[in-house]
């Protein structure tokens, strides 16, 4: 089935149904609560070959993401994923943008677990992801949940990075749509707009679900309760973590529920054939009032001088999305015993 | 009947669409047109007067003024961007139209705009179909401007789509981005009307061709200078049609019924690669830190049009002229 559109043209939405043995992800992250359910559901996919995961500041510092980040794998069962540290700061440097008013202080609810008992790993996350995308050349997938620092500094690292790597599927940008940090801009894009636009113009195979997207796909308070009474692994400790962040979506969205921005890029990434995605440059706004905005040349128009958008390579946007099945997809991962 | 009739200004860069617009104007009795303001934009601001008495002669009506409004951009800025590639370096099609006989009253288009706000406050409805330059310099004058003017009826901005300058800017807009966010952040009753609208507006072969076979004076002289516009559209968009901007974007000062609006903040972004774009803040979240759309006064956007009526009133005055 191939589905064409003029010139921005749907690419193909092909599953992973040739590809041999397991699927090879990494994910950088910066847990976070959605964060947390995407990863606890990525180790409940057996297909699937977790080689790390790697940390960034967003929802939490850095630093809190790593220990987020080994405490999930703890409770998973895998303690043995490493776990590599990222940059503490964007690229232009500075304080972080840190939305804890979104995750709580712990970036977890507020649910404050014990820490963690093992460590993360001596490499970096930007070294990390190089190693492995060349140890395993056309295999990794690297599922983006935060800002897009690690990434950037891993392009810059090694020049054939993004030859290198399989697919990076970011979670990030609003398109044609108002962003949640500001009218003009995401969070995960605005914690970092320079990396961002490294990552969308670097050349890699990339597929980017927005917010115009994501927040398309919610768990109501009923969807909540169904999960917490099911026999789902993880499902006590998620909707602990859940509370804080459904009541700030009452807060700022006055929706009662919450919003599955990370396990809808997850589901992007291991089910493309529930999206449909239409290609074009994506370029990011880094001045302005508007810095941190995503915007795509659709391609409806032939330019008659060169502009920004011109000589770059397009990405996948998410364009629409199958709701019902996402959003089933997502709870039979998550009340999976 | 004069007396009832709406007080219209048209700030205009006449331009093709723009010639068709004004001809509309002419024929629409619903509006009484006290003026034309001149800029920049689909041709010099020089240029743009010379064909506004040019379109007045040709419609027998050089009793309107012709105000000549700013030659630069807000900030001074002498690097603008002419849009002769869509409109013909004469702005009309390429068709080397004798000069007009009349000439551009001694009073600016900035001076004209203010008087005639302050002559009938609240009456008077602006429509401004190139860069906002004129009306911003307005603003500047006379603080009391937005309270004064009945309304901005703009046509600039894409709101929620790909800009036709670049994939994030639309042209009026970038022509003069600082001015268009003076406009937007004056507290004026302001419409914009973008080009996620006007790109339903589309006048065809067929209607063209039914422009050609009219007695209409306004038809018959239209279709002298589509030529050169139905081409750039061609090549441009790869359609049979041209977008019909300015006469969309007036009809919406005349009969706001053809279109629905939404509501809320617009801001423009004045650097960047990303210069000239609008940004509509008509969400109903509530963002966790002030920002640069919070507490800026509300406007309205058009959202949707009903193109063929649009697009039949604009034919139906333009063959019964």
């Amino acid at each position: 089935m191939e589905a064409v559109s003029v010139m921005g043209s749907s690419e193909n939405n092909g599953n992973h149904a040739h590809f041999d043995g397991p699927i090879k992800v990494i994910i950088d992250t910066d847990p976070g609560i959605d964060d947390s359910m995407t990863i606890l559901m990525a180790f409940q996919k057996p297909e699937l070959e977790i080689l790390g995961l790697t940390t960034v500041f967003g929802n939490v510092r850095t630093v809190d993401a790593t220990l987020n980040a080994l405490l999930l794998c703890e409770i998973a069962g895998h303690p043995d994923v490493p776990v590599a540290e990222g940059s503490h700061e964007p690229l232009k440097g500075g304080e972080p943008r840190v939305a804890d008013f979104v995750h709580g202080s712990d970036g977890l609810g507020n649910i404050f677990l014990p820490p963690p008992v093992g460590k993360k790993i001596d490499k970096g996350a930007s070294e990390f992801m190089v190693e492995k995308v060349s140890q395993y050349p056309g295999e990794v997938y690297i599922l983006a949940l935060g800002p897009l620092t690690n990434l950037a500094l891993a392009i810059k690292r090694d020049s054939s990075f993004a030859k290198k790597v399989k697919k990076v599927v970011v979670l990030g940008g609003s398109f044609f749509a108002a962003g949640n940090v500001n009218p003009a801009a995401e969070a995960n894009i605005y914690g970092d707009p320079e990396a961002a636009d490294v990552v969308f113009t670097c050349g890699a195979e990339i597929a980017v679900v927005g917010i115009n997207i994501t927040t398309q796909v919610k768990f109501s308070d009923a969807d909540l309760a169904q999960i917490r009474n099911s026999k789902g692994k993880y499902s006590q400790v998620l909707c602990d973590m859940c509370k804080f962040y459904r009541d700030w979506h009452v807060k700022s969205d006055g929706v009662y529920g919450i919003f599955l921005h990370d396990p809808v890029s997850f589901t992007a990434l291991v089910r493309p054939d529930l999206f449909t995605f239409r290609k074009g440059v994506v370029r990011v706004e880094t001045q302005g009032i508007c810095t941190g905005h995503t915007l795509m040349d659709q391609g409806l128009k032939k330019w008659n001088t060169s502009n920004p958008w011109t000589g770059y390579s397009p990405v996948s946007v998410a364009w629409t999305v199958d709701v019902p099945a996402v959003l089933s997809f997502i709870k039979e991962l998550l009340m999976k015993p | 009947m004069g007396a009832e009739r709406k007080k219209i200004i048209i700030d205009t860069d006449p331009g093709i669409d723009d010639a068709m617009a004004i001809f509309v104007a002419l024929n629409s009795p619903e509006i009484e047109v006290i003026g034309l303001t001149t800029i920049y934009g689909n041709v010099y601001t020089t240029l743009a007067t010379r064909n506004a008495l040019h379109l007045l002669e040709v419609a027998e009506r050089d009793d309107i003024p012709v105000a000549e409004g700013s030659h630069v951009t807000i900030t001074k800025g002498t690097k603008l961007r002419i849009a002769d590639f869509v409109h013909g370096s004469d702005g009309l099609g390429n068709q080397n139209f004798s000069p007009p006989k009349g000439k551009a009253i001694d009073q600016s288009a900035v001076a004209f705009l203010v008087e005639k706000v302050s002559q009938f406050p609240g009456e008077v409805t602006v429509v401004a179909l190139g860069p906002l330059t004129n009306i911003a310099l307005a603003i500047e004058l006379d603080p009391e401007f937005p309270k004064k003017i009945g309304q901005i009826v703009l046509l600039g901005g894409s709101f929620f789509v790909n800009g036709n300058v670049n994939p994030a800017a639309e042209a009026n807009i970038f022509g003069d981005p600082e001015a268009a966010d003076i406009v937007f952040t004056c507290g004026a009753d302001v419409l914009a009307v973008g080009l996620n609208v006007t790109h339903q507006v589309i006048l065809t072969e067929t209607d063209r061709e039914k422009l050609a076979q009219s007695n209409g004076k306004f038809a018959q002289y239209l279709c002298k200078i589509l030529g050169i516009y139905f081409s750039y559209h061609h090549e441009a968009y790869e359609t049979r049609g041209v977008y019909l901007h300015d006469p969309a974007a007036f009809l919406a000062a005349v009969d706001p019924s053809l279109f629905t609006y939404t509501e809320g903040m617009v801001r423009v972004q004045t650097n960047g690669i990303t210069r000239g774009m609008t940004i509509l803040d008509n969400t109903k979240k509530r963002y966790g830190e002030i920002t640069e759309w919070s507490d800026k006064p509300i406007v309205k956007v058009a959202v949707t049009v009903d193109a063929p009526a649009v697009v039949k009133m604009v034919m139906e005055r333009l063959m019964n002229s």
